[in-house]
């Protein structure tokens, strides 16, 4: 039995014939090469640079937006750690749910997401993001966000001071460092 | 011109349409007002009493009495009067006809309170949801006998 | 707006997420090559149902919710719903709390103008100006966490006083961040009066007249900016405002220019404000005398009845209609914000400008979506 599926694979694979089964080449739409660094110590140097280079997006969603505007800017300074705010989420590598997410503003936000390119990472701002808050029994308000983005770093408060987003972002850093970060199919 | 004689120029004006009128202070008053000429009434107050200034426009539901009241808060540039202005509507078919030709800044404030409570308005330019998603039309969530509040969906409820 | 689109038009979604202001909405603009023929908002992308929430927690659960209907303004918010309990269920608020309120609300007023001045500036590609803004604002913020303990949702009020009286030292410390302040003032306007390419985006641009401003409803430094001198201060006065020195703060040209001017004015005449009540508030109690009010607050039962009171906040007019049928919730809460019918101006406001200016025009309004949606 085991030898007929074996086989039936494999002449399903020769009909498919395409540049993924020559030797020595990689596409870049398979994970070859990314798990194949994941192996070695390149993926340290990588890391290195990527823990250091966290540009967020800016989208103040609620009290906390105002809080993240803060941080971004002079007094905070949060460019001496290489994070730095970006409008376009293009731009950005981290998304910072800044507030409560509205069943009118589940879909976009899931499409901005999308539009983030990888490697990428979520951080859940303030009492609203992480459990709804004070709005956590409204009727128009999505509670649960963890179950829907791979949320990496909760930075509780409400709204939280500019110095707990800056600590968030440092627990954001040690996790990339250590490899143990989620949602990043980089 | 002060808030005793405005409220007695427009009960005057509109002995019919006009009733329960009241002088709550020197710059609070209440009138109710028969649904059916509310835009007659809200011209008059603006044209002649500058009433130009529409506060708010809102809702109040009373499960109890089986109505729903249309309250509309209208100021004034000019002088500090506010007169509260009530229209009765039956809860079951709530319908009203929009001031919006009078006074353009009820626009929003009639979607919102078409898709909170249901008040249909009559005439209005563009009657459709403003806050919620087009989904949550037809569940009047404002109202006190709305099933979806409080959302029980969050897991670390105590 | 309608969705059908004519030969050489397309509509381009600004939004949801957009660094035009904070907190996310949508401005559908049809376009005609460069030009704005015709756009629509769309609000609610963080819709709460703050109305709602209020009707299921008692009186004083709504000061936290309050707070959060914007974030910039969380004071004035609570003064409109302290007030309408106030004057519900009869209460005096003893003077010294009064003052305290004062000087905290307009605190607010200037954090709030910083803020909504820096943002615009940068939103028309000065973003130096936003830079030097939010570090004052860091000074006025420090100010107002020392004497409520929050930077931006405070919960400070209570019915018949205040949660905390002003710290020691703090006279000092105004009049030190106030000097700063004074000539940062000054200098932001030097920039903005001296820079060709900051007036070139902002005079003559998207200009409000007065008849307009009034027919949409429109309060607060958008409608001063028109000429008008409605200020509730001024008009229906609440507080000590009767008994303290200061001016409205208008400007005849109505364009975004004088939106920004009167703001610089306005965050002047506020400093003027604190600095009469730190030099005549009295001493005394913080809360009416022989009443529970300020202690450990049991559930408070409020007599039925029906009011409306209005402050004027950082961005014009806020009112609270509250019905109370004498349990210890309240029948139905109404928020009236001044961003709502502000909004509203945006679409004929739009009409025939460049798609740069949009940016300039919505920015200028100093709106806070999050107010809007409630």
């Amino acid at each position: 039995m085991d030898e007929v599926e074996q086989t039936q694979v494999e002449q399903s694979e020769v009909q498919n014939v395409g540049y993924a089964d020559i030797p020595g080449v990689a596409l870049t739409d398979s994970n070859v090469i990314s798990d194949f660094i994941k192996k070695t110590k390149v993926q340290d140097v990588l890391n290195w640079g990527r823990k250091n280079s966290l540009w967020f997006m800016v989208n103040a969603m609620g009290c906390c937006g105002v809080e993240l505007l803060s941080t971004g800017m002079a007094h905070y300074d949060t460019d001496r750690f290489g994070i730095i705010p970006r409008n376009s989420p293009r731009h950005a590598d981290v998304m910072i749910i800044s507030g409560y997410v509205t069943k009118k503003y589940l879909p976009a936000l899931k499409r901005i997401w999308d539009q983030m390119p990888a490697p990428k990472w979520i951080i859940c701002f303030g009492d609203c993001a992480i459990s709804g808050g004070p709005f956590y029994e409204s009727y128009s308000t999505h509670q649960n966000i963890d179950e829907i983005f791979p949320v990496d770093v909760f930075v509780p408060g409400c709204p939280p001071r500019c110095e707990a987003l800056i600590q968030g972002f440092v627990e954001l850093q040690k996790k990339i460092e250590t490899k143990k970060d989620k949602g990043t199919d980089y | 011109m002060d808030a005793e004689s405005m409220i007695a120029s427009l009960t005057d004006r509109f002995p019919d349409d006009v009733y329960d009128a009241d002088i709550e202070s020197a710059i609070r008053t209440a009138a109710k007002v028969k649904p059916e000429n509310v835009v007659d009434v809200c011209r008059y107050l603006k044209e002649e009493l500058s009433f130009g200034h529409l506060c708010c426009e809102f809702g109040v539901d009373y499960p109890d009495r089986n109505e729903i009241e249309v309250i509309y808060m209208l100021g004034s540039y000019e002088h500090p009067v506010i007169l509260t202005m009530k229209a009765l509507l039956s809860r079951d078919e709530p319908e009203i006809e929009s001031v919006v030709p009078v006074y353009w800044n009820a626009n929003w404030y009639e979607r919102e309170t078409y898709e909170l409570y249901g008040v249909k308005y009559l005439n209005h330019p563009d009657l459709k949801p403003l806050v919620l998603p087009i989904e949550m039309l037809g569940e009047w969530p404002l109202r006190k006998d709305y099933k979806g509040f409080p959302n029980k969906t969050a897991k670390n409820l105590v | 707006m309608e969705e059908t689109v004519g030969p050489s038009e397309m509509i381009v979604h600004l939004g949801p997420q957009h660094p035009m202001m904070p907190g996310p909405f949508r401005l559908n603009a049809k376009l005609r090559g460069e030009t704005v023929v015709d756009s629509e908002v769309d609000l609610g992308w963080i819709h709460k149902g703050i109305e709602k929430i209020l009707e299921n927690k008692t009186y004083l659960q709504g000061i936290t919710i309050v707070d959060r209907i914007c974030y910039l303004e969380a004071l004035t918010n609570e003064e409109a719903y302290v007030g309408c309990v106030e004057k519900l269920a009869g209460i005096e608020v003893p003077e010294r709390a009064q003052y305290i309120r004062v000087i905290v609300e307009e605190l607010s007023r200037i954090q709030s103008h910083l803020l909504g001045m820096g943002e615009y500036a940068s939103f028309v590609g000065f973003v130096s100006m936003f830079m030097y803004t939010i570090r004052d604002r860091e000074d006025v913020l420090t100010l107002l966490d020392s004497v409520t303990g929050a930077r931006i949702t405070h919960s400070f009020l209570r019915f018949g006083g205040v949660k905390d009286d002003l710290p020691e030292g703090f006279k000092d410390d105004v009049k030190y961040v106030f000097g700063n302040l004074r000539k940062a003032i000054d200098s932001y306007e030097d920039q903005y009066s001296s820079d060709s390419i900051y007036k070139a985006r902002t005079v003559g641009i998207g200009v409000l007249t007065a008849d307009v401003a009034k027919d949409m409803g429109v309060s607060g430094p958008p409608l001063r900016a028109t000429g008008v001198d409605f200020d509730i201060r001024k008009d229906e006065p609440y507080l000590v405002y009767d008994d303290l020195d200061f001016k409205v703060c208008t400007h005849r040209d109505g364009d975004v220019y004088a939106r920004i001017q009167v703001r610089l004015d306005e965050m002047r005449e506020s400093m003027h404000i604190i600095e009469q009540c730190l030099d005549q508030i009295p001493s005394g109690p913080i809360f009416p005398e022989n009443t529970p009010y300020g202690k450990r607050s049991p559930v408070m039962r409020i007599p039925a009845g029906e009011v409306f009171h209005r402050v004027e906040s950082p961005r014009g007019e806020m009112g609270f209609y509250m019905v109370s049928d004498g349990s210890e919730k309240p029948h139905r809460v109404k928020i009236r914000g001044p961003v709502y019918p502000t909004l509203q101006t945006l679409p004929p406001l739009l009409k025939g400008v460049n798609v740069a200016d949009i940016v300039a025009i919505a920015g200028s309004m100093d709106t806070c979506t999050s107010e809007a949606d409630r």
